[in-house]
């Protein structure tokens, strides 16, 4: 078999992720008919687990230019293919922005902000016409740099040489520090906002590093199943091996940016911080709460520590599903307090339904969708990668 | 001393990674023994190649833990059993350890592995350096054969020979060259 045999979408998996997009719709619809909030709540979950995924994925592309990695030349248009995500993503978060928002963010609402000196204080920052135009702002960067770094590595198939790579790396040096700058400022405005009294600066990192994370982890997951369906026969224990390093680091940092987040919080015991974390520790959130640290971190650590299950495919295919249940269960537990609140229910609805599911079946099969449409447009393998062969003949270094 | 031999390792210096991995994939192949090689960096390939085992990740595994509990042990008895003051309202057996532990944790890993590391090795202050070959510290790679005493002089000959043929760029002899 050739190494570069093209990527063919299955119809199987078309029909499937057409299935997924229709259950996500119904679902959806039949949530904001029942209960608008908790469904705009699941949408922003999952709009935002998917960006995170293809930022990471897009992180993780940029990183490996940037330190000029061999290994992992082959799987390039792996995350490139997941970056191509972000155009849909983009539409989906601005359907949200326009309709949902008002069901979420309680800064929107002008009666709110008339008798809260805090959110008057907030609002030349925080008001609707400049969050839209941040997010435009935001997307724009994210997906012109991410059509900029495709068409170089498309460019590069043709023509070969060092230019267009030279240019990749130098885009992908624009790209984390814009990155830098607009995850950030996203994050802040999209789930932080949502409890818009309180405030942390970690807030932003520890979200980047959780999308690295799980970018990584997925790039990793795609790679496995196409693996297994025959393509990339070059794939070996070595790969793997890189790949799981990526997620035990990244999840130490990611567990490391948790825990400093929460010492620092609890170390200044101000009211108006602790009480992010008193909704979720002294009440039903609790499971979650600590799950989450278990899911992301105490499990890949303690699972990915032994070599010979480090380079198992089948073990990092399960890690990685278990960090997406993670992921999804971080998220939940950052937005669905705040953004589901009522004086029914003070500390915000806490019940994984049908809602819940549909809406995040729906999300997945947008963005298996996007990511299988994108992998069949190009060579699955970077033909001409100046450090292709290197990352071939991984086994040997 | 009459009768031993003096000069008992033949070396091989090569100046190309690749060159030199190869190298001792055919030695292994054709069945000369290699006894040790000196490289400037860690090469995971020669690993693979000589069949190497290594315990030390297990040990030092074994050391954070036995760090993670004596440090906590020590904290504990300090802050909260002899001396317990509260600071800022926190309770005595607090949250701040974690930071403490992390870093002991690190801290006496890396140390007792490296004082482990130090023992096997025959390492320590006063020892003098047996250097096979000054590049090594530099860009060159160096494979040792031993000479053994049943080797005739033809024999030895041919692993000359053969380090030459492989793409050796230099090859001596050298007494005192310790096992891998």
């Amino acid at each position: 078999m050739t190494i570069d045999k093209a990527y063919t979408v299955p119809p199987g998996l078309r029909v499937l992720s057409l299935l997924l997009i229709v259950t996500g719709i119904a679902t959806f619809t039949a949530g904001i008919l029942i209960d608008p909030q908790r469904t705009w709540a699941n949408y922003l979950i999952d709009s935002y687990f998917f960006i995170s995924l293809a930022i990471g994925a897009m992180f993780f592309l940029a990183i490996q230019y940037i330190t000029q990695s061999g290994w992992s030349s082959m799987f390039n248009r792996v995350p490139e293919a997941m970056g191509s995500y972000l155009p849909y993503a983009g539409v989906l978060m601005l359907i949200f922005i326009i309709f949902g928002s008002h069901s979420i963010y309680h800064w929107t609402h002008h009666s709110a902000v008339e008798s809260d000196v805090l959110l008057q204080h907030k609002s030349p920052y925080l008001n609707l016409p400049f969050f839209i135009i941040r997010f435009v702002v935001i997307f724009g960067a994210w997906i012109s740099l991410m059509v900029l770094l495709r068409r170089l590595s498309l460019k590069q198939d043709i023509a070969g040489g060092l230019t267009n790579f030279h240019k990749s790396e130098y885009y992908s040096k624009v790209f984390i520090f814009v990155l830098a700058l607009t995850f950030s400022l996203g994050t802040f405005d999209w789930i932080m906002s949502i409890d818009a009294h309180w405030f942390s600066t970690l807030f932003a990192i520890k979200n980047f590093i959780s999308a690295f994370l799980h970018g990584s982890a997925v790039v990793a997951l795609i790679v496995i199943l196409l693996y297994q369906q025959g393509y990339f026969p070059k794939l070996n224990k070595a790969h793997l091996h890189d790949f799981s390093k990526y997620m035990f680091i990244i999840g130490i940092i990611w567990a490391y940016m948790w825990f400093t987040q929460y010492l620092l919080i609890w170390y200044a015991n101000m009211p108006e911080e602790t009480v992010y974390y008193q909704t979720r520790i002294s009440s039903e959130w609790r499971v979650l709460f600590y799950g989450n640290v278990v899911l992301n971190w105490l499990f890949p650590f303690l699972f990915l520590m032994l070599n010979k299950i480090a380079d198992n495919k089948y073990a990092l295919l399960f890690t990685a599903a278990v960090l997406m249940v993670g992921m999804w269960v971080d998220l939940y537990v950052q937005i669905m307090p705040g953004s589901t609140m009522s004086d029914t229910s003070p500390m915000g609805l806490n019940s994984i339904g049908l809602v819940e599911i549909g809406t995040f079946l729906g999300f997945l099969g947008v963005f298996t969708f996007a990511v299988s449409r994108s992998l069949s447009k190009a060579n699955l393998i970077p033909v001409k990668h100046p450090y292709l062969e290197e990352s071939l003949m991984h086994e040997l270094h | 001393m009459v009768g031993t031999i003096k000069n008992n390792n033949i070396f091989g210096v090569f100046d190309d990674e690749d060159v030199f991995l190869s190298a001792m994939r055919s030695m292994e192949e054709t069945g000369i023994r290699i006894k040790n090689v000196f490289t400037p960096y860690p090469i995971p390939e020669v690993f693979r190649i000589m069949g190497l085992k290594t315990r030390m990740p297990y040990a030092a595994f074994i050391y954070a833990t036995i760090g993670v509990i004596l440090t906590y042990a020590f904290l504990y008895w300090t802050s909260v059993i002899d001396y317990p003051v509260i600071i800022g309202g926190k309770p005595t057996n607090t949250l701040s350890f974690v930071i403490i532990l992390f870093v002991m944790t690190i801290n006496i890993g890396i140390v007792m592995s490296l004082v482990t590391f130090f023992i096997i090795q025959k390492l320590g202050p006063g020892k003098s350096a047996r250097i096979v070959h000054k590049g090594i510290t530099d860009d060159k790679y160096v494979i040792v054969i031993e000479k053994t005493k049943e080797m005739s002089k033809e024999d030895s000959q041919r692993i000359n020979y053969t380090l030459f043929e492989y793409g050796a760029i230099e090859v001596g002899e050298k007494e005192h060259v310790e096992n891998i």
